[in-house]
């Protein structure tokens, strides 16, 4: 009796270790900073999903090269030579939607970690096997409009927004100037050209406007000169309010930066249990912080993956995609589950505008200010510039 | 003859038993085929002496005109039309830099062509900065339609090369690029022969930009009349070897093969290869790639 | 018209660093007959100079100038030696795509080593400002348009009141010539290439400060210095000041005067530049 017990626990324990082995195509601009970021979340994610034994996650990493000519080819790679049936991926909007052919072509189980133009949400709205877990432009809008019915509260009136003449700059200036209007501001919107560096004349003519806000939409190459050369021209705001996909390395011991306001899905300071786990876990593998929330992004990614692998208990994409339509986690982000978008043109979206927060660069760091649910610290309005 | 055979390979390439390998093959191939004949147009007017940086806005053009008039006119003639709104910009453009040699020329032209993408940045029915949705080729009937299109527009473009490297218009080319005064003097109509290669060169350049856009289906400003392109367009000829035909044709195909395989081998930092290699073809084949195959023509 | 003063001064001083990179510039293509596409990955170098010694011993960015002045004239000979002497003799195109590789694998060098981020110096004096009369600038802006000035005055005093520097112009306007008169071109060439290189590297440094550090942020500059040189003249070092003003005060008009005129900054630039070019060679007809 004794020994048919071993022979059933071994028999138990060898069918539990007969693991479900997935291959992943991994398709991200590497050499940028947010697709590097994203590239370590990811591979840290598979790493702890391996460990736990259940799922082999095995990665098949290649570049996209930031365009659409180098991403088809990629992505057909994958599918074709290395026969993943999923693929993470779809970080810049424009890219992804150049893979919403050959997606479609090939079938896979696609995780989409960015794109939130709603132009991509357009391309996939008629495929089956798309997550989507970035939140769409319109939810960073609504999440912006927030902060600044808040500010409207606090007695600011007058918005100048700049913002960058490519996709990430102009996508959502008419929803952004209509609805800030619709709030009872004033508003008076410049387009710049990214890393000329040059705003002392945009800012020269903003000064007759007296904005209370300048709120500036494009990069990390933009930030110091903005913070500097408003100052220059002596503009002198109530506040600077920014929305770059990235800040500048070091920015935050830069005295320029002090007061300047920002929005961002996750700062490593994030108090809660999952992103406490995350850095740690991070600054294992990697030896440094990260600022960079496609790094939790592409580690929530990996890990939701792993889980509804186990669920399904399967590598068959489709029995994944159904387990994957039920998971309820809890990430650096908050909780995580999947629904129809907003606009009922995608079945399985991810995050929402919830995820977002606002941030101030106070005294040396980035620390929450609102929602206030979520703020570390009160917001300094009138910040100091 | 290297052409031929390059080209009687591009049409028999999916029919080969390339086994898994085979849709990779043929993407990064058409995207190679689009290279090289961007190439050749651009080589076919630095035959005349004039070295442009305006492919990238030809390019451009072409991909936008197409883009915009396939849903009404259909595949081919939206192409022809971008070809045509290329050429009919390069004519304007010639005309105006018609007295403008060497740098002065690529300056201008690259002028041009920063102003011909702010435009189509500023402009409504572009799409403006978010970009332009494209249909595929044929409305998709046929998977590999693009394909055939890019093959297609590679042999136009080596065959109009091939064809204007022989008789009287080779000559009046070579002649205007060599010094215009004598050329003159040689009773070469310089300024037809400068309008008319521009004119040609910008309008392969235009179809090149159709072709391309019919395959990634999507158009950005920044993209379609990028910098990089226009400069590809002049690397490649001299990587390969420029005023041939074979050249700029064996050029595109290998360095796009050289860098998809590069990215696929090393991964983070293959470009610092890729600009050594660049530096060492020059260094030991000052007569490009063709020139391996012409030992003993003077090598330097 | 205080907006009409303040967008002037607006102008000539953001014409002070477009005058450096191109004066840079316009030695190795003017002198040494050189395009050189890499003279934007020698700015970012003196940008990643001042960055490192910044970050690592604190260094203060001013200090930071002449060494990388030294470094940048360093690597610029290297490079001659190694890589442009050989090919001096090969067609202009040869020469492009030397130069073109060189600046392809030193940026992606630099991505490897440092990756794609943007990185910020933070010396003290960043966000001062001068305010002056009811009109207001920046102390960097400012001391970047005067050291601009000293140097350019620096260099052309040498080109105009040095035997050395005489024998450099002489070449950069006849290269047949001066064999002749017995000035040794290779030691000429060797000194313009290495000059234009300690100067692109100086205005890198003062961009590490006005702008960032990363591995592409010589690119505009360059493309905007290349449009400068061109206007100015090829080999006509003494026009580059006048073509750096006349563009950048076009910029600063058009963005201050013109509704959403800072999409139309680039365009206006490389339109005044077509106009200037063309115009020119019909005239000269």
């Amino acid at each position: 009796m004794k020994k048919l017990w071993v022979v059933l626990v071994t028999l138990l324990a060898g069918l539990s270790l007969a693991q479900t082995t997935l291959r992943v195509g991994v398709l991200l601009p590497i050499s940028t900073v947010a697709g590097k970021a994203a590239l370590n979340g990811v591979q840290l994610g598979a790493e702890q999903v391996n460990a736990s034994g259940k799922v082999r996650m095995e990665l098949v990493v290649v570049d996209d090269g930031n365009a659409p000519a180098t991403a088809v080819p990629a992505l057909t790679k994958l599918m074709t030579v290395d026969r993943v049936d999923i693929v993470i991926g779809g970080l810049a909007s424009g890219v992804t939607f150049a893979l919403s052919g050959p997606v479609k072509q090939y079938q896979p189980l696609f995780l989409c970690i960015g794109a939130a133009s709603s132009v991509v949400e357009q391309a996939f709205s008629d495929y089956g096997r798309f997550f989507h877990y970035h939140p769409w432009d319109y939810h960073n809008v609504a999440a912006a409009l927030e902060f600044f019915k808040y500010l409207y509260d606090n007695g600011a009136r007058r918005v100048a927004i700049l913002y960058e003449d490519g996709p990430f700059g102009s996508a959502g200036i008419q929803t952004y100037r209509q609805q800030l209007e619709r709030q009872g501001y004033t508003v008076q919107a410049e387009p710049f050209k990214s890393g000329s560096g040059s705003f002392t004349a945009i800012l020269t003519r903003l000064k007759a406007f007296r904005p209370d806000i300048l709120y500036w939409i494009g990069y990390d190459v933009d930030a110091l000169p903005i913070a500097a050369q408003t100052r220059q021209v002596g503009l002198e705001p109530k506040l600077i309010y920014g929305a770059p996909p990235a800040w500048p390395v070091g920015f935050e011991k830069n005295s320029l930066s002090n007061d300047i306001a920002g929005m961002t899905a996750w700062l490593p300071s994030v108090a809660n249990a999952e992103s406490r786990r995350f850095v740690t876990l991070y600054r294992r593998k990697f030896g440094e912080v990260t600022d960079e929330y496609m790094a939790p992004m592409g580690y929530v990614i990996a890990l939701s993956l792993g889980r509804a692998a186990e669920a399904a208990g399967s590598s068959d994409k489709d029995r994944i995609a159904a387990e994957l339509a039920k998971v309820q986690m809890d990430t650096p982000f908050g909780p995580l589950s999947f629904k129809p978008s907003d606009t009922g043109r995608t079945r399985y979206q991810g995050f929402n505008q919830s995820i977002w927060l606002q941030f101030q660069y106070l005294e040396g760091s980035r620390r929450p200010v609102f929602p206030p649910n979520r703020a570390a610290r009160p917001l300094r309005f009138p910040g100091n510039y | 003859m290297i052409a031929a055979a390059i080209l009687l390979l591009a049409l028999l390439l999916p029919s080969l038993p390339l086994g898994e390998w085979r849709a990779f093959l043929l993407d990064t191939a058409q995207f190679a085929f689009l290279t090289s004949a961007l190439a050749l147009a651009w080589d076919l007017l630095a035959r005349s002496g004039q070295l442009s940086l305006a492919h990238g806005a030809f390019f451009g053009l072409g991909a936008y005109a197409a883009a915009l008039s396939a849903p009404a006119l259909g595949t081919l003639p939206a192409l022809l039309a971008g070809g045509l709104v290329a050429a009919l910009a390069s004519f304007l453009l010639g005309l105006a830099t018609l007295r403008l040699h060497g740098m002065y020329f690529a300056i201008a032209t690259l002028a041009f062509s920063e102003v011909m993408r702010t435009l189509v940045l500023k402009a409504q029915f572009t799409g403006g900065s978010i970009g332009l949705p494209v249909q595929p080729a044929f409305s998709g009937a046929f998977p590999l339609g693009s394909y055939y299109l890019a093959v297609a527009v590679l042999a136009l473009s080596a065959g109009v090369s091939l064809l204007l490297s022989r008789g009287r218009w080779h000559y009046a080319m070579a002649a205007t690029r060599q010094g215009e005064a004598v050329a003159r003097v040689l009773g070469v109509p310089v300024v037809r022969v400068k309008l008319l290669t521009f004119g040609l060169s910008a309008f392969l350049g235009g179809l090149v930009g159709g072709v391309y856009a019919m395959k990634t289906l999507f158009l950005s400003p920044y993209d379609a009349f990028g910098l990089g392109r226009a400069v590809e367009a002049l690397v490649v000829p001299i990587f390969g070897g420029l005023y041939t035909t074979s050249g700029p044709l064996l050029g595109g195909l290998i360095i796009v093969g050289l860098e998809t395989w590069l990215r696929l081998r090393i991964g983070e930092g293959y470009l610092v290869i890729y600009g050594l290699v660049l530096i060492l073809a020059i260094l030991f084949l000052p007569r490009g790639l063709v020139g391996l195959f012409r030992k003993g023509v003077g090598r330097a | 018209m205080e907006l009409l003063l303040q967008t002037l001064i607006n102008g000539v001083l953001a014409a002070g660093i477009y005058a450096l990179v191109a004066s840079g510039l316009a030695l190795a293509v003017g002198v040494v007959g050189i395009v050189n596409f890499a003279h934007g990955e020698f700015t970012m170098l003196g940008a990643f100079i001042a960055y490192l010694l910044f970050v690592g011993s604190g260094l203060d960015p001013l200090v930071s100038l002449g060494l990388a002045a030294l470094v940048l004239f360093l690597v610029g000979s290297l490079t001659y030696y190694g890589l442009i002497r050989p090919v001096l003799g090969a067609p202009e195109l040869n020469q492009m795509l030397l130069t073109f590789g060189l600046s392809v694998a030193l940026q992606n060098l630099a991505l490897l080593l440092f990756g794609a981020n943007t990185r910020v110096v933070s010396p003290p004096y960043q966000g001062s400002t001068i305010h002056l009369l009811g009109l207001s600038f920046g102390v960097v802006p400012f001391a970047s348009f005067v050291l601009s000035v000293v140097l350019l005055g620096g260099l052309y005093w040498f080109l105009g009141r040095t035997r050395l520097g005489l024998a450099v112009r002489a070449v950069a306007q006849n290269r047949l010539a001066p064999g002749l008169l017995g000035i040794e071109k290779e030691r000429i060439y060797l000194l313009a290439f290495g000059l234009s290189a300690a100067l692109a590297g100086v205005a890198g440094v003062m961009l590490s400060v006005i702008l960032y550090a990363s591995p592409t942020v010589g690119f505009a500059y360059t493309l905007k210095a290349f449009a400068i040189i061109v206007m100015a003249g090829l080999g006509n070092l003494g026009g580059v000041v006048p073509a750096a003003v006349a563009l950048a005060l076009a910029e600063a008009l058009v963005s201050t005067y013109l509704p959403g005129g800072g999409g139309w900054v680039e365009a206006v630039f490389f339109l005044v530049i077509f106009a200037t070019l063309t115009w020119r060679s019909w005239r000269a007809a």
